[in-house]
């Protein structure tokens, strides 16, 4: 009954896309689905109401924290900010993926 | 979980306000920020608003799914449930009362067997390691008596054995009369307490410089309820002195009240085993072949395998070990830890106190059952509803059991209040219902409760109440949907197989407890009109102790005014003959016994000669207790005198040892030695007036009591198992027809509704329900703004929590009527 959003991003992949996004600085919710936009040349789209719980998530597993702020147009935004324990994920999960792309790119060549 | 993720979800339960604000803010900031983005590319405000509350989807879903992220979901839903369920019962607070009043009953009576339970057997007494005291018997092969060991064998034991750290030997139940009481004493080897490990609360314990054989100190040792009982708590205790069979003893300790000497209850004092002689001057001279009690404390790291091994070892090789004419099986060891040891036995003894109590308990959970069945079909719609606007089956079923686990708490409170009155009232009643004579021996107080009692009654509670909740839960979930919304009960729901099964379970129950009370009263009454075959309306026992004053005692008996004739026996009335003394009697022994009982209880042995029990009485003994002799005669007056060897056998044993001879003429052992004297006249009277004059003369004499009490005695268990049963099944009946009746008168209610709205609908066509619903809903849903029809019956039935899920579902609708 409930209506589910087709999911546009690869579960999990989202969580990756987030920590690498925010690598460079803090950054609000909005900031982020759109860089991610603007970086994949409009290829990926974050669904904004996946984005949200998975920031929360992250924020409950302590690899980003929140901290409200000023955005660019001078409102109260929530920044969300990259933790040393967050950085140590993203290095996990972006080898993890560098393995598997590598991986599925040779099957896809050689095979 | 991490710290951050800790304080977080803190911080969502102690401000959820703040929490959802923030969440909202900047869920808003978000749709603003594409917004101002989306003016940017030259769209007009309004346009850009619609388009990007569309590209960001549900906003309520997507702050569901952040709420879900915080993992307080668990916390929330139960606060709304347990929130929803008070509720509910402030609703329909009779049925909630019906219910945790059954259920509470049911579970204070086993919540009351369980307290006695848990104080024989799981309790420990305050002792130090009482894992390691061990108890050391010697059971008598295919016998249910031990060999008890005798002062110079525990020596033995204790100095030749290597297993024990230390041993201690007491002889317990030593009554006797203190300052005109009777006081319940236990005699101890001098290391008693030091290989318990306990230190009196007040003066000192007993040493084993107290006792030494032959120069023994007359100390004893109060326990803390001796102390109350019979010295008021006396703060000055230590050093005064008391009378012990016409010794003076000195006081100079008082032990603490946690202290139970291993026992259910304390005895009032403990003396040192040296003075076996003075307070039980029976015994004086053969102290050493005195049966005793053996307990030890095993070396540390011992187990009870080892030990026993140890043991065996040491009794096959010592020669201070029993001779081989006592038939002895290997020794064995009974833990003390607790009063009683958690056994198969111990627990098939407890096992129909709690079948009985069980029952009630069932009975009772089958009324609640029959209950919430009953409702669950009115409460069909109302779960229709919920189910409807997208609660999933799982989340009513745990609405539904978490209304059971609230029912089933209060209830393991109200039961733990219930069992406290029980046992207290239970306690008062015997008191008062005691033969005054046992009265004065015995207190008996209600066992005091602990955390185990706790433990046990929540967790009855709720296996109870789960159990009889969840049938209903599961039947009441099952439904068809779009029936149900309707308004139309479906068939199958009516749970009347099930409603039947349990009624027939609840009056067989009642009936079984019924019949069983009817058992015992037959018996009680039996045993009470039963002809003993002795006079025991008028006659009173006095029971000499000491026998120095024996002489003026029975001298005073005889000018007793109330006291028509006298006459002696030893033993006295109350004991038993006893078979083992008699048995050391090696050829035929005859019986002079005069009670059934006795006569009874001699058995005839495989060698041909034959232990019968026994008592020695005076000549007068038959005319006193009006006891005919039918062949021979009655012994003479000279015959008290001299030792002539004659004795009266029963009618039983002359039939059992000589089945086709006359018994007259056979062989018999006499020594007059009279403990005891029998009274005629008003027994009551004649026994506080015996009293008041043999006090006199003997301050800590022995018991007097009326035979009438002594027949009490036998029957009192019976009237006491048909009380209880009574009882029992009367509340049995009571709870069945109570339930019965609730669940009728519900139907009832429900069916007349039912009829009353069928009726209105058929007189106006349908017009007049649909109109009272909608009247309720304005008055329940307040200012009538949204008058939908179809929205009627969400304002007319709670739908209680807010189902998670479900809210997407409404969400959706809320395009139609957005509620901002």
């Amino acid at each position: 009954m409930t209506r589910q959003p087709p999911p546009d991003i690869l579960q999990g992949t989202l969580d990756l896309l987030i920590l690498r996004t925010l690598q460079a600085e803090p950054m609000h919710g909005w900031a982020i689905s759109e860089r991610i936009q603007q970086i994949s040349q409009d290829v990926l789209h974050v669904n904004q109401g996946s984005l949200y719980p998975a920031l929360h998530r992250l924020e409950h597993r302590g690899w980003i924290e929140a901290e409200w702020g000023v955005s660019e147009l001078g409102r109260r935004a929530k920044f969300y900010r990259l933790t040393a324990s967050g950085r140590r994920q993203l290095a996990v999960a972006a080898s993890e993926w560098e393995r598997m792309t590598t991986a599925i790119g040779r099957v896809m060549k050689m095979a | 979980m991490n710290l951050r993720d800790f304080r977080l979800r803190v911080r969502a339960l102690i401000a959820p306000r703040r929490v959802e604000r923030e969440l909202d803010e900047e869920l808003a900031f978000h749709i603003e920020r594409e917004t101002q983005k989306l003016v940017a590319t030259g769209l007009n405000l309004k346009d850009a608003r619609a388009r990007a509350r569309v590209r960001f989807g549900s906003a309520s879903l997507a702050a569901e799914e952040c709420r879900d992220a915080r993992g307080t979901a668990f916390i929330d839903t139960s606060v709304r449930d347990v929130l929803y369920a008070l509720r509910s019962f402030r609703r329909t607070p009779t049925v909630a009362l019906a219910i945790v009043g059954t259920v509470a009953l049911g579970l204070g009576l086993v919540g009351a067997a369980f307290t006695i339970f848990n104080h024989m057997v799981f309790r420990v007494d305050a002792v130090r390691d009482p894992g390691a005291l061990f108890a050391v018997e010697r059971p008598r092969s295919g016998s249910s008596n031990r060999v008890r060991f005798t002062l110079p064998q525990y020596e033995a034991l204790r100095r030749e054995n290597d297993v024990f750290s230390d041993a201690f030997a007491r002889l317990v139940d030593i009554d006797s009369r203190i300052d005109g009481r009777m006081m319940a004493g236990e005699l101890v080897t001098g290391n008693f307490f030091e290989v318990l490990g306990v230190t009196a609360a007040l003066g000192r314990t007993l040493t084993p410089a107290d006792d030494v054989r032959q120069g023994g100190r007359q100390v004893i040792v109060l326990s803390h309820k001796g102390w109350s009982r019979l010295f008021a708590n006396a703060p000055d205790i230590v050093g005064r002195s008391v009378i012990v069979s016409g010794f003076r003893y000195e006081i100079v300790g008082v032990m603490p009240e946690r202290f139970r000497g291993l026992g259910l209850t304390p005895p009032d004092y403990w003396a040192p085993l040296s003075l076996l002689g003075q307070v039980r001057p029976i015994h004086a001279g053969r102290e050493d072949s005195v049966a005793i009690d053996v307990i030890g404390r095993l070396k540390p790291g011992l187990s009870r395998k080892t030990a026993l091994a140890g043991l065996a070892v040491w009794a096959s090789g010592g020669g201070s070990v029993p001779s081989a004419n006592e038939r002895t099986a290997n020794i064995t060891l009974e833990p003390k830890r607790t009063v009683m040891p958690l056994s198969p036995e111990v627990l098939l003894a407890f096992a129909p106190l709690f079948f009985v109590f069980g029952l009630i308990l069932m009975i009772g959970c089958a009324n609640v059952a029959n209950l919430l069945l009953a409702r669950a079909v009115s409460r069909q719609r109302e779960i229709g509803i919920r189910l409807s606007l997208g609660a999933s089956r799982r989340r009513v079923i745990r609405q539904l059991l978490t209304e059971s686990l609230l029912l089933a708490l209060a209830s393991a409170v109200c039961g733990f209040a219930i069992a406290r009155v029980v046992l207290a009232a239970t306690a008062y009643v015997f008191t008062r219902t005691m033969p005054p004579e046992l009265a004065e021996m015995l207190s008996v107080t209600a066992p005091g409760t602990d955390w185990r009692v706790a433990v046990f009654l929540v967790a009855v509670a709720l296996i109870s109440t789960v159990l009889f909740g969840l049938m209903p839960a599961l039947q009441a979930t099952r439904l068809d949907l779009v029936r149900t919304v309707r308004g139309e009960l479906t068939r199958d729901a009516r749970p009347s197989r099930t409603r039947n099964a349990l009624i027939v379970v609840q009056v067989t129950a009642s009936a079984l407890l019924l019949i069983c009370a009817g058992i015992f009263l037959r018996s009680a009454m039996r045993s009470s009109t039963v002809d003993p075959g002795v006079r025991t309306a008028d006659t009173v026992m006095v029971d000499i102790v000491n026998e120095p004053f024996r002489a003026a005692m029975v001298a005073a008996v005889t000018a007793e005014p109330s006291v028509r004739a006298v006459a002696a026996s030893w033993p006295d009335l109350l004991g038993q003959p006893r078979a083992a003394f008699a048995s050391t009697f090696a050829e035929a022994t005859a019986d002079k016994a005069t009670a059934p009982k006795a006569a009874s209880g001699s058995s005839a042995d495989n060698s041909g000669t034959s232990n019968v029990a026994y008592r020695f009485v005076s000549p007068e003994y038959f005319s006193v207790l009006d006891i005919a002799v039918l062949k021979g005669r009655a012994f003479l007056e000279e015959e008290s005198s001299s030792n002539a060897a004659v004795a009266v056998v029963s009618e039983t044993v002359a039939r059992q040892i000589w089945p086709n001879s006359d018994a007259v003429g056979q062989v018999l052992r006499l020594e007059p030695d009279p403990n005891s004297e029998s009274v005629h006249g008003d027994p009551e009277l004649a026994r506080r007036a015996l009293l008041e004059r043999l006090t006199s003369i003997d301050p800590n004499m022995g018991m007097v009591l009326t035979l009438r009490t002594l027949g009490r005695l036998e029957t009192y268990p019976l009237q006491v198992a048909f009380w209880l049963t009574v009882v029992l099944g009367g509340l049995a009946l009571i709870l069945t027809l109570s339930g019965i009746f609730s669940v009728l008168s519900y139907l009832v209610e429900q069916r007349r509704k039912e009829r009353r709205s069928h009726r209105a609908r058929r007189d106006d066509g349908g017009r007049r329900a649909t109109r009272v619903i909608a009247i309720v809903a304005c008055s329940r849903g307040g200012p009538c703004r949204r008058r939908r029809p179809g929205l009627g019956p969400r304002h007319v039935v709670d739908v209680g929590p807010r189902p998670r899920r479900g809210s997407a579902t409404l969400s959706t609708s809320s395009t139609r009527w957005p509620t901002r």
